[in-house]
């Protein structure tokens, strides 16, 4: 069963998604999923850990999960020669704007290597992968924020939403509220 | 009786023919053995294959089935050097398919369109092509039996049913599966120019369990595999077969098709993944391997008695190869249409397949894609360099107000569309099969003066603020026509039961023989020939 981080009051809850897929092969297959065999974690000391999550926030004004930021962090450091400098660069830059959401502080990162880092976090974030290629490094698959973007009205695939012909139902303008994530 | 050494039906392959001839053959008191050249493996595992795939490769059903060294298929990371199929030709006859328990039926959509009459006689009434050594009104029955055997749901308005033309004796097991938001509008659109936006029939239970299996929740995954087994895929009846008492070797790679001095079929032969020979014996056998791997198989197989290949005095094996050559739209509208809600394929314009101008080109059958977005405009959105509220509104933008139109149209019977043996070998050694292919100017005009023209209207009249076309004709994995069908053995491989003309005791059904491609996907004629096949075996074995 596929268990979402948080609600929106804070509390650990199942998916919706979760509980109608039920069944014991799923059971098991989203266990699995939850693991992430793909990755195997090393050692990222607890500091770097929380500064990456810090400038997550930072960078997506989204519930972020701490599992998937450990994978993808895990990542950059065998990318990045000096990913805690990078991380507390652009910390600096946010914080010297009072920045409460990215759209205060981004055009402030220079362009280059911290911007291009920048770009990275947030497409791993939002794609739930290192990149597009094939080999690509999976962090996760169903919390990629992708799908967040249009929860209220898209399957993510594999996991379905509704239910027996349950899918009938007038389309959502695009002046539909985002959902909230 | 069956031993792992022998039984009355030897059946070579696990897919979906294979697994429905079995099951009839068991039904009537008859021992089968299948062998089948890859692994056995739980839906959980494929399920996770696929979920752990990158974000960027998803739409590669490759990434969820990978293949075995002994028994190897297509796999969207191969170089055309070290590909297993090797391909030459002005078009490429890119395939996939899966070589596992189960067969490629796995990541089928489940779309079930049957042949029309006109379908089957090309050359009495456009001149071109060949007709069928059977008629509609013979297949018809197969038909109504494939329907129930699956579980096809369809509609029961005459009205949208297909095909419009010939009988339909019997109603679909289970009613239509209902329309997401988009497919509504796309049929509103297309009723606006004239088209019928028609329910698809589809292997997938709407609204009720069948078969043992659960209804279709919308997972929006049937390709590459269904999570809950809503989707009728073979391996769905493996542990059936089993309890009726077939034995099922897998990891067993069948490399020769032995004949004796009467020229009947005496045995198979078949590597293990140690590499190991095995022989077979039975009293007749079924390949079943799908339409690139029989004929492989079959010349593979060549004695003193057969110098061009097992059943192959016509020289046809082989010959034929055909599919659905598609050519995609991808459209950015103005208005929403939300693909991904409900089934990845729940409708298509299938009249357009149909007319008189088929004397002159190609017909079409145009489809709008169901498939959730996400996966192919994520990338697109973030290298725009977006961030923050503008990114969140870029990719759902993207992901409604995109959408893939397909045309998917039918090919003539070419011999010069060739299966042959490559020089190149596998792990086992084996010759990997050579294509050459092109698609030809009966398909070509076809895309020049009619499909694509329709499908710019549809486009437009979608509302469309850009059209992208893909630069080429990309296959459909309808693997059709190498073991083709005909009444004369000359230029024919197989009679109207799917026997070899050449061995009795040889059977090979499915889409290799297929006389004319239409424009729907093959799977229910091949599984109604199969079933037909299985009549005529069961008949031949109590003769036997």
């Amino acid at each position: 069963m596929t268990r979402q981080p948080k609600d929106l009051n804070g509390t650990l809850m199942m998916s919706r998604r979760g509980i109608l897929l039920g069944g014991a092969t799923l059971f098991a297959g989203s266990i699995a999923a939850s693991l992430c065999p793909t990755l195997a974690l090393a050692a990222v000391d607890a500091g770097t850990q929380g500064q990456f999550m810090k400038l997550s926030n930072l960078l997506i004004q989204h519930q972020l999960n701490p599992a998937v930021g450990a994978r993808i962090v895990d990542m950059a450091s065998g990318e990045y020669k000096n990913l805690a400098q990078m991380l507390d660069a652009i910390i600096a830059i946010a914080e010297k704007k009072n920045a409460a959401q990215v759209e205060d502080f981004f055009a402030d990162i220079p362009d280059g290597e911290l911007k291009d880092f920048a770009h990275w976090v947030i497409s791993a974030w939002y794609s739930g992968c290192s990149s597009e290629k094939r080999n690509a490094a999976v962090f996760t698959y169903e919390e990629a924020l992708t799908f967040r973007t249009t929860s209220d009205v898209v399957t993510i695939p594999s996991y379905g939403l509704s239910g027996p012909n349950l899918w009938t139902r007038p389309n959502v303008p695009l002046s539909a509220p985002m959902p909230r994530f | 009786m069956v031993t792992k050494n022998s039984a009355d039906v030897v059946i070579v392959g696990t897919g979906v023919v294979g697994v429905v001839i079995a099951e009839q053959l068991l039904d009537a008191g008859h021992s089968v053995l299948m062998i089948e050249a890859g692994p056995r493996v739980t839906r959980a595992e494929v399920v996770e294959n696929w979920r752990n795939a990158p974000l960027g490769v998803k739409g590669d059903t490759s990434v969820a089935y990978p293949s075995r060294p002994w028994a190897p298929h297509p796999m969207g990371n191969e170089k055309p050097e070290d590909a297993y199929l090797q391909l030459s030709g002005p078009d490429s006859y890119a395939q996939t398919f899966i070589r596992y328990a189960g067969g490629s039926t796995w990541h089928w959509a489940g779309t079930s369109w049957r042949l029309t009459p006109e379908d089957m006689r090309l050359k009495s009434l456009y001149g071109v092509g060949r007709d069928w050594a059977i008629d509609y009104d013979t297949l018809e029955s197969y038909y109504v039996r494939t329907e129930n055997k699956l579980g096809i749901c369809g509609p029961s308005d005459r009205g949208l049913q297909w095909p419009q033309t010939g009988a339909r004796s019997a109603p679909y097991p289970m009613p239509a599966l209902p329309f997401s938001p988009g497919e509504t509008r796309f049929t509103e659109i297309a009723k606006s120019l004239g088209y019928n936006n028609i329910p698809v029939a589809q292997a997938r239970n709407s609204g009720m369990p069948y078969d043992g299996r659960p209804a279709c929740c919308g997972n929006n995954n049937c390709v590459p595999v269904c999570p809950v087994a809503a989707k009728y895929d073979a391996e769905t009846a493996l542990h059936r077969l089993e309890k009726k008492g077939a034995t099922l070797l897998v990891d067993s790679v069948v490399y020769k098709v032995e004949t004796n001095a009467q020229n009947k079929i005496e045995a198979v032969s078949y590597y293990d993944q140690h590499k190991e020979s095995h022989r077979i014996t039975g009293k007749l056998f079924v390949l079943a391997c799908n339409g690139l791997e029989n004929p492989k198989l079959l010349l593979m197989s060549k004695d003193d008695r057969n110098p061009n290949g097992v059943a192959n005095s016509s020289d046809q094996v082989g010959r034929n190869m055909m599919d659905h050559p598609q050519l995609t739209l991808t459209v950015t509208t103005k208005e929403p249409f939300w693909s991904g809600v409900g089934p990845v394929v729940n409708s298509g314009i299938m009249e357009t397949s149909q007319g008189s101008f088929r004397s002159e080109h190609a017909g079409a059958y145009f489809r709008y894609n169901n498939f959730a977005r996400n996966r192919f405009v994520t990338f697109a959105a973030l290298k725009k360099g977006l961030v923050g509220k503008a990114l969140d509104e870029e990719i759902r933008r993207m992901t409604a107000c995109t959408a893939d139109v397909v045309a998917a149209h039918e090919v003539l019977p070419d011999p010069n569309n060739r299966l042959t043996l490559s020089d190149k070998t596998d792990w086992l050694g084996l010759p990997k099969p050579h294509i050459h292919y092109d698609v030809g100017e009966y398909t070509r005009r076809s895309a020049e003066v009619y499909s694509l023209p329709i499908g710019k209207r549809i486009a437009e009249a979608m509302g469309a603020t850009d059209v992208k076309i893909s630069p080429k004709f990309n296959q459909s994995k309808h693997i059709m026509g190498g073991t083709i069908m005909g009444n004369e053995a000359s230029n024919s491989v197989v009679d109207v039961d799917c026997r070899s003309h050449d061995h009795e005791n040889l059977f090979i059904p499915g889409g290799g023989a297929m006389a004319s491609t239409a424009c729907g996907n093959s799977t229910i004629t091949m599984v109604a020939l199969a079933i037909k096949s299985a009549d005529a075996i069961v008949e031949q074995m109590r003769g036997a």
